[in-house]
């Protein structure tokens, strides 16, 4: 991205309320050095299409919100490179709200389904709890998961199959780790469509924070399949 | 303007970072409805960006007690703190690091088990809790929390006013749904704001795009008084570029030598280009293990005077060392350090380039310790609450600072609705809601004056120069003349092109302005006042701390002017 | 100053969309060789009938493609990297369920070369090399 000096963007519009089926529009953005995705849909924003919707907020790769498809692939947009020839569209396969902006409400009605808590029965006691460093390790590398449901969109069983998609099968896998945790995650992932997952490793590929979704599910699929402790 | 939706909840709580969600889980435990609103994502705040570390008195360190984390907050805060908000904050930190593991975070452990503990700029022992997941694994188990506690989770509701009763208390919340261009009135008992902080007010910032003070100016708005509106904190060392990710903290100095473990070593040392080590001029006994307002102020001079790169920033070299641990520790940062400088940087093996950048709005509004305001009703937490810090903040004391008040706010957001249930039910003013609600739609479909992103843009930068780092009297008040004028002409000519009502950004942005504006006067105002120089406030034209100014400054609202006047320090007792 | 190169640093994921998405082209290699092989082993079926099975022998008039399809010998190159592809992948998957974990993007790029020099050792067996 050194020498071109203009962006050209598809960008896909679509407006519920306009009534008008979702369209792609051409913008061009000069080149600055460095531009991520996000800085050429704000200077898009800013100085081209003073309508269009789009989400971002931290702007670093932690909050997870701006997640889209760039030429077919889903990345953060924030962190992405920019491309000279780059067509975004909003992260699919998820219902659109407007132009780039996704409904999560699916997503966030799984998690509250998958009920990710420790069993805690009585009130906090006053002491530490004992949890060896190799565990606390673990157990908070997967918590680092960002929710950016990147690997969920890029994932072919999610398309093809009754498969809720890599990132909750992940959750499912930290709350296995935890030493208070009271419920059978491993039934909560074949409910889920353990099973399901080709092992292609397209989740860990594009996973912006560098966990490996597959991984977790091969080891919840162990633990099925072989039983023993999880 | 289609007629307002009208829901009914006990309290409502704008904001879900690390204190609206805390406030959320106590208050609901404690039997009362709650909603709590996020302007846009719920995980996308401040508190998902922050580095998660937690100061607390745990124990790992015997030579620690409650009195020194105190001690150190006070130091710390320049003889601004209230003392009774410093005190609650060191002696409820560790049952709120306790809280958090109960939910299911895991504080990195040591091979014995115990915590790991290290060094925070500024404090005098190490007593700072971690976890690799930082504030996103604290805002993720928090999340989870509320989700299996089945409280409702509003996205995209934007609190843009709060609705007061004739007698002045709160009696509901003008909401807009941001989705669906939508307004909803929640009527409700309490109000808490927790909202974060003002780092957009400002070029180069740490913050997320959504802190733009909303909750501050509606509480200004409501008949709430703020305090020490001058401090605001600037973190010392942040990315220089790209522009995508500059201002975006780089922790502290002391992450990048031993002095994160042992507070007798070196912390990352910075040089300017002369490859002098400017710190030694300002703090010689802390060196770069200097509190946060001496470094950033010791770099801007530094930059401000020439002696900075080409792209604005000063060198920090880090200790080769401790680059295993900072890694497994730290890896998010690694990564960054990775994707944004290269290699040799990530690697600890060249000079990593910093820069100062807004990250932590020290004031806020004016609470007791139990979060309470001048207005009945009205509550306030986290950084949007002002006087726990003073005028500078230890690094570390964000997180428990959440977590304290937070649970704080929850318990007396209850006891107000208890209070309430027994009289008659309030209600607000329909009509009052309308003509708000009103109010905020006059941009829409305006073309022809100038964008909201626009005059963003020139405000932060005008922020920055004037109202940041270093300050002065001439020009305070010149900005506050510009303010003026901003105000008068430019905010109400604003265009907002956009003919949909559903996500318009420009909508959302033009409000956002109004509030931005609304506190950037107060922040100009308070700077003003104070003729000296204390902790994160520093003027070129009285540049040294002068005892009869060991006041707070408390701004108010009176009609359209603003009302400022010292409060006098009780006298600290130890 | 000790042994820094050796620590491993996190990735670089800002080229996401640059780059091939190995978990794609794995899925549909492997998708496809799993077709053509059913494929191959069905024309073989209607080849080696015609050949053999009496009540067949009314198609080798009929199906004049036939002849052509079978003596195409560079579809057996094909084949086997076919066969090649599709065991040893379909053994990497069964293995990393067992527990051994594979770098995804080596492990492709090995089992491709591995079944490209069996297709090229076929094509040059045909070849008469």
């Amino acid at each position: 991205m050194n020498n071109a000096e203009i962006i050209t963007v598809d960008l896909r519009r679509f407006d519920p309320s306009s009534g008008e089926a979702p369209y792609y529009q051409r913008f061009e953005i000069p080149a600055q050095p460095n531009m991520r995705v996000l800085d050429v849909i704000r200077a898009i924003y800013e100085t081209k299409c003073a309508d269009l919707s789009f989400q971002y907020a931290c702007r670093i790769g932690r909050c997870g919100t701006c997640s889209v498809k760039v030429n077919g692939v889903p990345v953060l947009a924030c962190q992405e490179r920019a491309k000279p020839r780059m067509r975004i569209e909003p992260l699919s396969p998820f219902p659109v709200v407007r132009d780039l902006v996704i409904d999560r409400g699916e997503v966030e009605s799984r998690y509250v389904d998958l009920n990710l808590v420790p069993a805690r029965g009585s009130p906090r006691g006053e002491d530490i709890e004992r949890i060896t460093p190799v565990a606390a390790e673990q157990i908070c590398n997967l918590d680092r998961c960002i929710s950016c449901m990147i690997c969920v969109s890029a994932c072919p069983a999610v398309e093809e199959r009754a498969f809720d998609g890599p990132a909750f099968m992940l959750k499912l896998r930290q709350l296995s780790l935890h030493p208070a945790n009271g419920q059978d995650r491993v039934e909560q992932a074949m409910e889920g469509g353990l099973m399901e997952c080709f092992g292609c490793d397209a989740c860990t590929q594009l996973c912006p924070t560098d966990l490996s979704p597959a991984q977790a599910i091969r080891e919840l699929r162990r633990v099925k399949v072989f039983g023993g402790s999880q | 303007m289609d007629q307002i939706e009208v829901r009914k909840v006990d309290v409502v709580i704008a904001g879900s970072g690390g204190a609206g969600m805390r406030a959320a889980i106590e208050a609901q435990e404690r039997g009362c409805s709650v909603v709590m609103l996020a302007k846009g994502p719920a995980r996308a705040n401040h508190t998902r960006m922050a580095g998660g570390r937690f100061n607390a008195v745990s124990g790992m360190n015997t030579k620690d007690s409650v009195q020194a984390f105190y001690q150190d907050t006070l130091d710390s805060g320049a003889g601004m703190c209230r003392p009774v908000m410093a005190r609650v904050l060191a002696e409820e930190a560790m049952d709120r690091a306790l809280d958090l593991e109960f939910y299911g975070l895991t504080w990195d452990r040591t091979e014995d088990q115990r915590y790991f503990v290290s060094m925070t700029g500024g404090g005098s022992f190490m007593r700072t809790l971690g976890s690799r997941d930082e504030g996103i694994g604290i805002t993720e188990v928090m999340l989870q929390q509320l989700y299996a506690r089945r409280i409702p989770v509003q996205e995209f509701h934007m609190l843009v006013d709060v609705l007061r009763g004739e007698d002045g208390a709160v009696e509901g919340c003008l909401v807009l749904d941001i989705k669906c261009g939508k307004w909803i009135a929640y009527q409700c008992s309490v109000a808490i704001i927790a909202t974060g902080g003002t780092s957009q007010l400002y070029q180069t910032n740490s913050g997320p795009a959504i802190n733009t003070g909303d909750g501050i100016a509606i509480a200004l708005r409501a008949g709430a008084t703020l305090v020490d509106m001058e401090f605001m904190q600037f973190i010392p060392i942040s990315f220089v570029y790209p522009p995508s990710i500059r201002g975006y903290t780089l922790l502290e100095p002391a992450h990048y030598g031993k002095r994160h473990v042992n507070p007798n070593a070196e912390a990352g040392i910075l040089l300017n280009t002369r490859g002098e080590r400017f710190v030694l001029k300002h703090d010689p006994v802390r060196r770069e293990g200097s509190t946060r307002d001496v470094l950033a102020r010791a770099i801007m001079l530094e930059i401000l005077e020439g002696r900075g790169t080409p792209e604005g920033g000063v060198l920090m070299m880090p200790d080769p060392d401790v680059l295993e641990d900072f890694i497994k520790e730290r890896p998010i940062y690694s990564k960054r350090l990775l994707e944004n400088y290269g290699e040799a940087q990530a690697r600890f093996q060249a000079p990593i380039q910093v820069v100062p950048s807004a990250l932590y709005t020290l004031g806020g509004v004016y609470v007791n310790e139990d979060c309470q305001t001048s207005v009945p009703g009205l509550l306030a937490a986290g950084e949007a609450a002002g006087g726990v810090h003073g005028a500078n903040r230890l690094g570390g004391s964000s997180m428990p600072d959440i977590q304290v008040f937070g649970r704080r706010a929850g318990i007396s957001a209850v006891a107000r609705v208890h209070e309430r249930r027994g009289g008659r039910i309030p209600a607000f003013s329909q009509s009052q809601a309308a003509s708000l609600a009103r109010a905020k739609e006059r941009w829409l479909g305006q073309t022809g004056g100038v964008r909201p992103v626009e005059v963003k843009r020139n405000f932060q930068k005008l922020m920055s120069d004037h109202v940041g780092l270093v300050r002065s009297g001439p020009k305070l008040s010149e900005t506050l003349r510009t303010f003026k004028d901003l105000n008068d002409q430019v905010l109400p000519g604003l265009s907002v092109q956009g003919k949909s009502r559903v996500l318009n950004r420009d909508w959302m942005e033009a409000i956002e302005l109004e509030n931005m504006l609304s506190v950037a006067q107060t922040m100009a105002t308070a700077s003003l006042m104070r003729e000296e120089s204390r902790g994160a406030h520093f003027r070129t034209d009285f540049p040294d701390t002068n005892p009869d100014w060991r006041v707070n400054i408390l701004v108010s609202q009176n009609g359209s002017r603003l009302k400022v006047e010292r409060n006098d320090m009780a006298e600290v007792v130890a | 100053m000790n042994g820094t190169k050796t620590v491993r640093l996190p990735r670089d994921t800002t080229r996401q969309a640059e780059s091939l998405v190995i978990g794609r082209a794995s899925r549909m290699t492997h998708r496809i060789t799993g077709i053509a092989i059913v494929l191959f082993v069905l024309v073989h079926l209607v080849a080696q009938s015609v050949l053999h099975v009496p009540a067949f022998s009314a198609w080798k008039t009929r199906a004049t493609w036939l002849p052509t399809l079978v003596s195409q010998n560079w579809i057996h190159a094909v084949l086997l990297f076919a066969i090649v592809f599709h065991t040893l992948y379909g053994l990497k998957l069964i293995l990393s369920d067992l527990g051994w974990t594979f770098d995804y993007r080596r492990s492709f790029l090995l089992i491709v070369g591995i079944s490209i020099l069996f297709g090229i050792r076929e094509l040059a067996r045909y070849a008469g090399i």
